[in-house]
């Protein structure tokens, strides 16, 4: 150990191939990081300012070794959490509450705790941001250009190396003194660093600048597309990503197909055929009809009751709790955003029409028609009418018989006769003895 | 002369010497004047004893959770090749040697519960059965019933006491031989170990605390109280290292590069505690079903929401920004005024999980049977203040935690021949 330190082997620097040019500074190597953390507190001491160490793994202590004041770092990471939390905010209340108010059933647009997950999302975003950028940006960092990597010997400071390098601009640098003071403090190498005789690899080589200008410049073309679709107008179709996705070598529905003589791309049933459970013979079930005489000659009136069975499954159809059940659990799904859940007309989106200034309401099924136009005919359909208005419509009102079985129909029309006698109870229906407790 | 590693300073004092039987004296002490003068005001209550068996799980919650977080990070610190710990294990192996006699105090409102006290958990309450008053829960009877629970409250105290009392028992065993294979050993243990641990806890939790709303759910209610027990479990470790300090042991091997890391922890309990609260309260205050915001509904409104808002103010926002800095964990005054801050919080914190449900009760409306108050959300029935007995029983039960961590100071006070006792002495943050 002690021969090293009094004839430290001191190794010219000339490794760039571009030759030598000015000095940069000296570089020392050391053996331990003890011996790292003393010499960088023995060059403090001696006044410079100008100098850093470099070592594989933090070294503990070398900060107040070095004379290295505390970060601001987490400071400034602080202030881009805050500045999350408070722009995640922002952002939320100038969406939902200020610039486009939406009402999605009736929530408040501006509620602090609905907000909080995106607040937070933010907040962890622009603090791990500050603290990534904020570093690079506080150690001057990347510098690939730094003189001292035109050392062989500095390379092994991503190994094994300790090293202390000292910059020749410091105002207490001097040739002889400052080498004395590297070797004193126990170097085992000492290495003069030149920069590059080449000026132009002295700064920031041109490719990092350039490839940072165009990488910006890319950034800001899809914002630039964007800007320009916002304010012109195209004749153009839209562009197709995918254009085997959207165009597909099948016929669309209600399409022509030069292939078949009727030129139609729909292939009808064949006559005379009915396919697989299609056959739908129990109009009462099916079509709420009832149908009277022969073949030819038959008429048809309104069912009035329910049907006898279902004609899939052939059990008996009862009207019962179970019935009931289901035809409010489909009524109050299909039904009760116009119909309302007590079927005067007025459900959510009636509610809604009337929040934004309009006069809308839906057909009222359980009061009959009114002089003064209030009420509705619902209450005077036949079974069969109602059966058929769920199926296929009413004026304005589309049919449901895309989303609602035949079977949940009839359960439905049960609920709706009940919600028609509940509406219109009066107080001899209640039991006597629980008539005290409504009035 | 790397500085990675140190060894023990020649006058340090290392044995405990009175210091665990002084502090099983004065915990004694306190839990004997406080046990007293508690049941007194307990029975003033003139509700069979009701207010003194909530009080008593408010404060044996929080006891349970300090125990349980020392028992947690001797566990971590095994399980990762924690360094920094080692200079002050002891004091944690010590806090969770507390585990026997917590769980002996704890018997006080399990054992009315085996003998047919029914006004404490709603489900142990003949109502509970009633199909009709309570279509969801009759399913659970089987596993809330005095006798599971208390078969399962032997099972959590055998499974604390043991993990605790193996690895104290293994790390004073190195004191003795010096074997680093007893380290290699009890880092195989501890991953097992953290597994039991997490269940353990959790199960813990819904049996104690969330059984008391038998009705509602919440899956992460053992993580949330198992967080809230680590914050008090570092403020009070602390305190007890600083105590054991100014009674002049470990004052050279105990730093403030240590009292950093105990602050870094309960800093980082304090946020991840209000996490999973947050996390439990957005989903069913965002999902707005009846069955899950009873629970929050009687704590949002009336005189409870002030409760709350202490809670969200004092338990997070306000340490969670001073903890952030680095001289609140360094400054040992500092860190005391936050610890004692946090002790304090954990425990409000737990008033607030557990006394609200004081309040419920049958009653009979119209020929019908109701339940009403907190099992229902009504907050008409907002009756609960803060009673004197919550805080004596509070004070009895910190009596029990020191005679238990008391009990736990022996043989060295730093495991002298641990391996990485070097690095935890010369332990830096960076």
């Amino acid at each position: 150990m002690s021969a090293k330190h009094e004839d430290p082997t001191v190794v010219p620097s000339g490794n760039g191939n571009g030759g030598e040019g000015e000095l940069y500074g000296y570089l020392a190597e050391y053996d331990t990081p003890g011996e790292l953390k003393e010499a960088a507190r023995k060059v403090k001491d001696a006044g410079y300012t100008e100098f850093d160490c470099y070592s594989p793994f933090p070294v503990h202590g070398i900060d107040p070794a070095m004379g290295i004041k505390r970060t601001i770092l987490p400071l400034l990471i602080f202030g881009g959490g805050f500045s999350g939390a408070a722009g995640g905010l922002l952002l939320q209340w100038y969406c939902n509450a200020h610039a486009w108010t939406w009402n999605i059933s009736g929530k408040p647009t501006w509620s602090i705790p609905a907000n909080i997950p995106i607040a937070y999302e933010c907040a962890i975003l622009l603090s791990v941001f500050t603290a990534f950028f904020g570093m690079w940006i506080l150690n001057k960092l990347p510098q690939v250009w730094h003189p001292l990597f035109r050392s062989d010997r500095f390379l092994r400071t991503t190994d094994d190396g300790f090293f202390l390098a000292i910059d020749a601009r410091d105002r207490r640098f001097d040739a002889a003194k400052t080498r004395s003071l590297l070797q004193d403090a126990g170097a085992i190498a000492i290495e003069d660093v030149h920069h590059d005789p080449d000026p132009e690899k002295k700064v920031m080589p041109k490719w990092i600048t350039a490839f940072i200008v165009a990488s910006t410049a890319f950034a800001l073309i899809p914002f630039a597309i964007a800007a320009k679709a916002r304010n012109s107008y195209s004749p153009e179709p839209h562009i197709h990503i995918f254009p085997d996705m959207d165009f597909q070598p099948y016929n669309k529905s209600d399409t022509t197909n030069a292939l078949f003589d009727d030129g139609r791309a729909n292939r009808g049933e064949v006559p005379g055929t009915v396919a697989r459970n299609h056959l739908q013979a129990d109009t009462t079930f099916y079509n709420g009809l009832e149908m009277t005489g022969e073949q030819g000659t038959t008429t048809a009136k309104w069912v009035t009751g329910f049907p006898a069975k279902y004609p899939e499954e052939g059990r008996p159809f009862a009207v019962d709790q179970a019935l009931l059940d289901r035809g409010r659990n489909r009524y109050e799904i299909y039904c009760s955003p116009c119909h309302g859940y007590d079927g005067r007309g007025q459900g959510m989106i009636p509610t809604r029409v009337a929040a934004g200034g309009g006069n809308w309401q839906a057909r009222n099924l359980v009061e009959a028609p009114q002089a003064n136009g209030a009420g509705g005919v619902a209450i005077q359909m036949p079974n069969g009418q109602l059966f058929n208005t769920i199926s296929n419509g009413y004026n304005t009102m589309m049919g449901y018989a895309a989303q609602i079985p035949h079977a949940d129909r009839w359960a439905i029309i049960a609920y709706v006769r009940a919600l028609q006698r509940a509406q219109n109870a009066s107080l001899d229906d209640v039991p006597a003895d629980q008539r005290g407790s409504i009035r | 002369m790397s500085a990675l590693t140190k060894s023990l300073h020649a006058d340090e004092k290392i044995k405990p010497g009175k210091l665990g039987s002084n502090m099983v004296k004065a915990g004694a002490g306190i839990f004997v004047l406080f046990a007293i003068i508690s049941i007194i005001l307990g029975s003033m209550h003139g509700d069979n004893y009701k207010r003194f068996l909530y009080a008593f799980i408010t404060a044996w919650s929080w006891t349970v959770g300090i125990a349980g977080g020392m028992l947690w990070i001797i566990l971590l610190h095994y399980l990762c090749r924690g360094r920094w710990l080692t200079a002050v294990r002891r004091i944690s192996e010590a806090m969770s040697l507390a585990f026997p006699i917590i769980f002996i105090a704890g018997l006080g409102f399990v054992l009315p519960l085996l003998f047919g006290y029914k006004d404490l958990y709603y489900w142990a309450h003949p109502d509970a059965k009633n199909a009709a008053l309570n279509p969801h829960m009759v399913h659970k009877l089987g596993w809330l019933s005095p006798a599971m629970f208390a078969l399962r409250y032997a099972i959590y105290g055998v499974i604390f006491t043991g993990m605790a009392g193996y690895f104290a028992k293994k790390s004073r065993e190195q004191d003795e031989s010096g074997d680093p294979a007893i380290s290699t050993k009890l880092r195989v243990v501890s991953g097992p170990a953290m597994i039991l641990y997490s269940f353990a806890m959790c199960a813990l939790a819904f049996d104690v605390q969330m059984s008391l709303a038998p009705k509602w759910y919440s899956t992460i209610y053992g993580v949330s109280f198992w967080a809230s027990g680590n914050i008090a479990a570092f403020a009070a470790m602390a305190l007890i290292v600083l105590w054991v300090q100014r009674n002049g042991r470990l004052t050279h091997s105990v730093t403030e590069e240590h009292y950093h890391d105990i602050g870094k922890w309960m800093f980082s309990f304090t946020f991840f505690w209000a996490y999973t609260a947050f996390s439990e309260f957005m989903l069913q205050w965002y999902g707005n079903m009846p069955e899950e915001t009873v629970y929050f509904k009687y704590r949002m409104f009336g005189e409870w929401q002030w409760v709350s808002i202490a809670i969200l103010v004092g338990y997070w926002a306000f340490p969670f920004v001073f903890l952030l800095s680095r001289w609140t964990k360094r400054i040992v005054p500092a860190l005391v005024f936050f610890s004692v801050w946090q002790l304090v919080f954990t425990w409000v914190q737990h008033f607030w999980r557990v006394m609200p449900q004081y309040d419920w009760e049958t009653t009979f409306h119209e020929n019908t049977k109701l339940v009403e108050g907190p099992l229902m959300g009504s907050i008409a029935r907002h009756s609960v203040g803060l009673s004197a007995v919550d805080i004596t029983v509070w004070i009895m039960m910190i009596g029990v935690l020191l005679i238990g961590v008391g009990r736990g100071f022996k043989g060295n006070l730093i495991p002298t021949k641990d391996p990485t006792l070097g690095m935890s002495l010369a332990h830096e943050v960076m």
